[in-house]
């Protein structure tokens, strides 16, 4: 054994020689963008732009199959106009989420990333992932910087530093379900309005067409419906079990499982997982519950109302026979809160060797609608063309649809309302729903609520686990006796410490509230 | 006694013929299922799940997997590339280290085996990783993050390092009395006689490579580069990112069946190497062996 | 240290032909294990690995103080233990028949399609496990309702799924694993059989006393290579199989699924290699006391 400890020394005193070797070059990179950031800018106030520079930018998702033809004239703009040629790098959607981290990890000199709420926007700028834009913005980026609302300026400012570029694209995506309109008619079944009509439909297609309602995972169709009829509201993106109580109490912030309501709720769902409304199995499955309207064989799916609409344009094209409709859950409550500007946009990465032209091209790209749309839309007269009224058609007509595709990329971050064209085929009720939104919105009071749980950390893990092993399967009303269910998981919160996250997000939205002098 | 001798070559010929088809038939009809399904329509599988022969016969989850055939060529061709090189170069490296550590009189055979054993044990995780070969090695982008990382393996060592064990050491006794080199010993001698050992390892290298698709994910950027296995993972990521919300504004035409492309997905990246398989076989024959060379 | 110089002059080919698996090692393995130290900290890019602030065992806290690890800890070990152990038993078997049996065409095709379940994705397998086992309109219940039984609910009941998962394990490693012990056989010199044969031998005596005992040291190789990992689960298999159903967990639940559902909402990489290093480190101490048993009994069947 002694043998096996000098072994085992030895190994480790060669560990820490090398630590001290990564150390000694891994240090000291957070400061030189700071300090780059002053840099170059000209006597008269102009951006200096002698030097030829190659910025490194990075999407999420694929690239399009005409991207190096749209990507090459692009360079070929920017070197013109800017003396500037950018590789366009786009990140697969294979484990995107740690790819994307790794990204920040590493060090790569990165210019221009893909950043919005829903890739951790705000973890990242909480560990000091992104540049400070704040100085740079008036000077590289004057017309983003006047035209972005100041609300939107707001929600991406962290810690006083201004972190990213949001996109200007006020977009409602509260959810709802897509069913199918046609049976309902068919079987004289009323329109869906509330939750008793809802389950007058499932119970209607249920046994009129024998076949199960929320076929495959139900699970993102139950737990929407139950936050929007409750009116839970998550604090600060998803908060888990943690939520305030409604829309006009924002200080009153529970964790639901406690709340009557939870309890009447979920032995509503019991009654609708006996009925057969989803199967037993559907915790298990992987299969979307839109696949099964395609074939025939399911009657409702979750959608947000964007995607609601793309689903049931892509089923017309598929199953023209199939008549769809959309019920969105804000009807519950007959409200509706815009999307964070930041729900996508874009950033620049603490590394960016060249952080002032980067913004300089961001700037081109959301104003110049040359920029805007050979970036967003492709190349005109192959994968797009605007009708008279200024929708856009595509793949341009003429061109044979086998060969030529619309171009699709995540251009999301620097959309701008501004220059966006609406595409010519839409559903017929999309445009309604967007009137009907606007007259019923209020702002987005919990959203921009900055949590950070490192405090509270493990306590944390320790509840969404205990959600997802006990709370799931209650919800989704697939436990034998409910009222059992409801007191082991409850037990379980407790002990993996419930109350302390509790009393945290209660604290930190307290704070909010009084800083923003809600009531 | 001649008798009773057949006999039990006999039961033990039904019992094995019976208990190999039973095992292998259920190896095998996953496998067909497969097949199947991966000529069905996106409806039907959605509908029934699996079956032995599908009613509506298709190739469209074909067409989206060879929407872009140029591009499989190359991927295919990067993909034999990379196992080749890898394999040959790893069995030579992994054999040699084998060949030392089972060499009974060197002394640090066992602090050695410790050493590289030790590695799989603990991994600092993929940030250190990815740091060292993107900033360190800067190989982002380039074969060598798919090539080098993949070639030695601590396990495949120690496999190597047992098989080689069993050779006896009178022959290496006899050749170092002849004046052979070390490096002759085990390239002329050693080798010859691992052939079933070399074939495991070089089977096991082989596969690792054809199926890794992770290491082109995070280090490879431009599409021309990517191998095969990741090729198709990426068709599949997109046609399942297509589907969330996520990508509700993405305006693609490209709306592949997933079901069946899962599938079809499958059979492609399974075809040729199972070739490989087979034409290893003749290394798993009875006779190649010492018996043989000794004799 | 000056045995070791004399060790180096003397034996310095054999040094050089090891060199260049240690330097990669040395490179690939040693050098990124510096990485252990995240799970000490409070990760944030401004720091990096060695800035950020050092936080001692909080990161572990998770583990232990919702008063599962012990639970999960030994699930994990079953599991690993069944799947080790069912798996090379079987591949033994399988190696062996294939090594006996006459009929060369029948061998070479039944190698070739036990291989097959190894190229079959755990996320088809997760599909067949559906497809076999749901209430609806699974294989197995639409077989028990047509012979008028008793249709039974597998989603719901947590038994049946430990032999599933094993199931399912051991028939994707199987022709993987009969390829080694295929190989080890091989090796075996064909003398021993033919003395044995003019001693009058049947098979099952040459089986028993000559390839069986020769396949002993590479089982217990296989077995010791294993344990170091015992801790580390299969994520993928019981991910894909059992998915987000929690009332399987009682049964099904092991280190990488709970740490992966724990961390799933707000990842962070101090807890994530926190768990990591746990399960490193579980394996690290029983392979050394079991080398080390080893060792004073079969100094042979040691691996170091």
């Amino acid at each position: 054994m002694k043998q096996g400890l000098t072994k085992m020394l030895s190994v480790f005193l060669m560990v820490s020689f090398m630590t001290g070797i990564l150390a000694a070059c891994g240090g000291g990179s957070g400061d030189d963008a700071a300090t780059k950031a002053a840099a170059p800018k000209t006597e008269s106030g102009k951006p200096d732009i002698s030097k030829k520079v190659e910025l490194n930018w990075y999407l999420v998702g694929d690239a399009d199959k005409d991207s190096p033809q749209v990507i090459e004239k692009w360079n070929q703009m920017l070197a013109k106009d800017l003396n500037t040629t950018v590789k366009l790098n786009f990140m697969t959607w294979n484990d995107w989420q740690t790819k994307y981290n790794l990204l920040f990890a590493s060090g790569e000199k990165i210019d221009m990333v893909f950043a919005s709420s829903w890739s951790d926007f705000f973890k990242l700028s909480k560990q000091g992932a992104f540049l400070d834009l704040k100085d740079l913005l008036p000077t590289y980026a004057p017309e983003t910087w006047k035209t972005v609302p100041e609300q939107d300026w707001k929600d991406v400012t962290v810690q006083g530093k201004i972190l990213a570029v949001p996109s200007t694209y006020p977009e409602y995506t509260p959810d709802g379900i897509v069913y199918r309109d046609d049976w309902r008619q068919e079987l004289n079944l009323p329109e869906i309005k509330d939750l008793d009509t809802m389950e007058q439909y499932y119970e209607g297609v249920k046994n009129g067409k024998k076949i199960t309602p929320i076929n495959g995972k139900a699970w993102n169709e139950v737990n929407t419906l139950f936050h929007y009829y409750n009116d839970f509201k998550n604090i600060g993106g998803d908060s888990g079990i943690i939520v305030a109580k409604s829309y006009d109490t924002p200080r009153d912030v529970v964790a639901y499982p406690f709340t009557d309501e939870f309890v009447t709720f979920v032995k509503r769902m019991k009654t609708w997982a006996d009925k057969g409304f989803w199967t037993s199995s559907t915790l298990a499955s992987q299969q979307e519950a839109g696949d099964f309207i395609k074939a025939g064989t399911g009657a409702a799916y979750w959608r947000n109302a964007p995607g609601a609409s793309g689903f049931i344009m892509d089923v017309k094209k598929t199953n023209p026979n199939i008549k769809l409709a959309y019920f969105p859950f804000t009807h519950f409550h007959n409200y509706v809160v815009p999307n964070l500007g930041i729900n996508n946009g874009m950033a620049i990465p603490k590394s960016a060797a060249n952080p002032e032209r980067s913004l300089m091209v961001l700037e081109k790209l959301r104003n110049d609608p040359e920029y805007y749309n050979l970036m967003t839309y492709g190349i005109k007269g192959r994968n797009y063309d605007f009708t008279e009224d200024g929708s856009i058609v595509s793949p341009a007509p003429g061109q044979d649809p086998a060969k030529v595709k619309g171009y699709g990329i995540a251009s999301w971050g620097w959309r701008n309302i501004k220059n966006e064209h609406p595409a010519k085929d839409r559903w017929e009720g999309e445009a309604k729903l967007i009137e009907e939104f606007k007259a019923i919105s209020k702002p987005d009071i919990f959203a921009p609520i900055l949590m950070d749980y490192q405090p509270v950390k493990s306590q944390l893990a320790a509840v969404n686990q205990v959600f997802q092993q006990y709370g799931q399967p209650l919800m989704m009303g697939l436990v034998p006796d409910v009222d059992a269910a409801i007191e082991t998981y409850r037990n379980k919160l407790k002990t993996a410490g419930v109350d302390t996250v509790l009393d945290y997000v209660t604290k930190q939205v307290a704070t909010y509230a009084d800083e923003k002098g809600l009531k | 006694m001649k008798i009773r001798t057949e006999r039990s070559t006999l039961l033990f010929n039904i019992v094995g013929y019976v208990v190999i088809s039973i095992l292998s038939l259920l190896c095998l009809l996953p496998f067909w299922l497969i097949i199947s399904g991966s000529f069905s329509s996106e409806a039907e599988i959605v509908r029934d799940g699996f079956k032995i022969f599908p009613s509506e016969f298709t190739f469209s989850a074909y067409q989206s997997v060879f929407s872009n055939p140029q591009q499989i060529f190359k991927a295919y061709l990067v993909s034999i590339s990379l196992t080749a090189v890898g394999t040959l170069l790893g069995l030579f490296f992994i054999s040699m280290a084998g060949y030392v550590l089972s060499r009974k009189d060197f002394k640090y055979r066992n602090s050695l085996a410790f050493f590289i054993y030790f590695t799989t044990l603990f991994s600092g995780g993929m940030i250190p990783w990815y740091i060292l070969i993107v900033k360190y090695l800067d190989w982002k982008d380039s074969y060598l993050a798919l090539l080098v990382p993949m070639m030695i393996g601590a396990w495949n060592i120690i496999l190597m390092k047992n098989f080689m064990k069993s050779i006896p050491e009178s022959i290496v006794e006899s050749a170092k009395i002849d004046g052979a080199g070390e490096f002759t010993i085990y390239s002329k001698l050693v080798l010859p006689l691992s052939t079933p050992g070399l074939a495991t390892i070089g089977l096991f290298l082989g596969l690792a490579y054809w199926n890794d698709w992770f290491s082109a994910n995070i280090f490879i950027t431009t599409e021309a580069k990517y191998p095969l296995q990741f090729l198709l993972y990426k068709i599949l990521a997109s046609a399942a990112v297509l589907k969330t919300s996520v990508a509700a504004n993405l305006s693609a035409d490209f709306k592949p069946p997933t079901e069946s492309l899962k599938m079809a997905v499958a059979i492609v990246v399974t075809g040729p190497i199972i070739f490989l398989y087979p034409f290893l076989q003749r290394y798993f024959v009875k006779g190649l062996t010492i018996g043989a060379v000794k004799g | 240290m000056s045995g070791f110089i004399a060790e180096l002059r003397k034996n310095k080919i054999l040094f050089l032909m090891i060199a260049p698996v240690l330097v990669f090692f040395v490179v690939f393995s040693y050098f990124p294990m510096v990485g252990v130290y995240y799970a000490f900290t409070n990760y944030n890019f401004d720091g990096g690995l060695f800035g950020s602030p050092f936080v001692g065992m909080q990161n572990f806290k998770f583990l232990y103080e919702s008063g599962a690890l012990f639970s999960l800890t030994k699930n994990t070990v079953l599991y690993n233990l069944a799947f080790i152990f069912i798996g090379n038993l079987l591949q033994i078997v399988c190696a062996i028949f294939l090594s006996e049996l006459t009929g060369k065409w029948f061998k070479k095709t039944t190698q070739s399609i036990m291989f097959l379940p190894f190229f079959i994705s755990f996320v088809l397998v997760g599909a067949f496990v559906f497809n076999l086992f749901n209430t609806e309109t699974g294989v197995i219940n639409a077989l028990l309702k047509q012979l008028g039984m008793h249709t039974y609910d597998f989603y719901m009941n947590t038994e049946p799924w430990k032999y599933i998962i094993v199931f399912f394990n051991v028939w994707k490693g199987l022709g993987y694993g009969t390829v080694i012990y295929l190989a080890a056989i091989m090796s075996i010199s064909d003398e021993y059989h033919e003395a044995a044969k003019i001693d009058g031998a049947n098979i099952f005596h040459r089986i028993r006393y000559i390839t069986i005992p020769m396949l002993v040291p590479t089982f217990i190789l296989l077995i010791l290579l294993s344990l170091g990992g015992i801790l580390k689960g299969q994520f993928d298999l019981f991910y894909q199989i059992i998915g987000s159903n929690g009332m399987l967990y009682e049964t099904t639940d092991i280190i990488d699924t709970y740490v992966y559902r724990s961390l799933a909402v707000n990842f962070d990489i101090g807890m994530g290699t926190a768990a990591g290093l746990y399960q490193s480190f579980f394996g690290f101490v029983l392979i050394m006391s079991v080398n080390w048993i080893i060792k004073k009994t079969r100094e042979d069947y040691a691996l170091f």
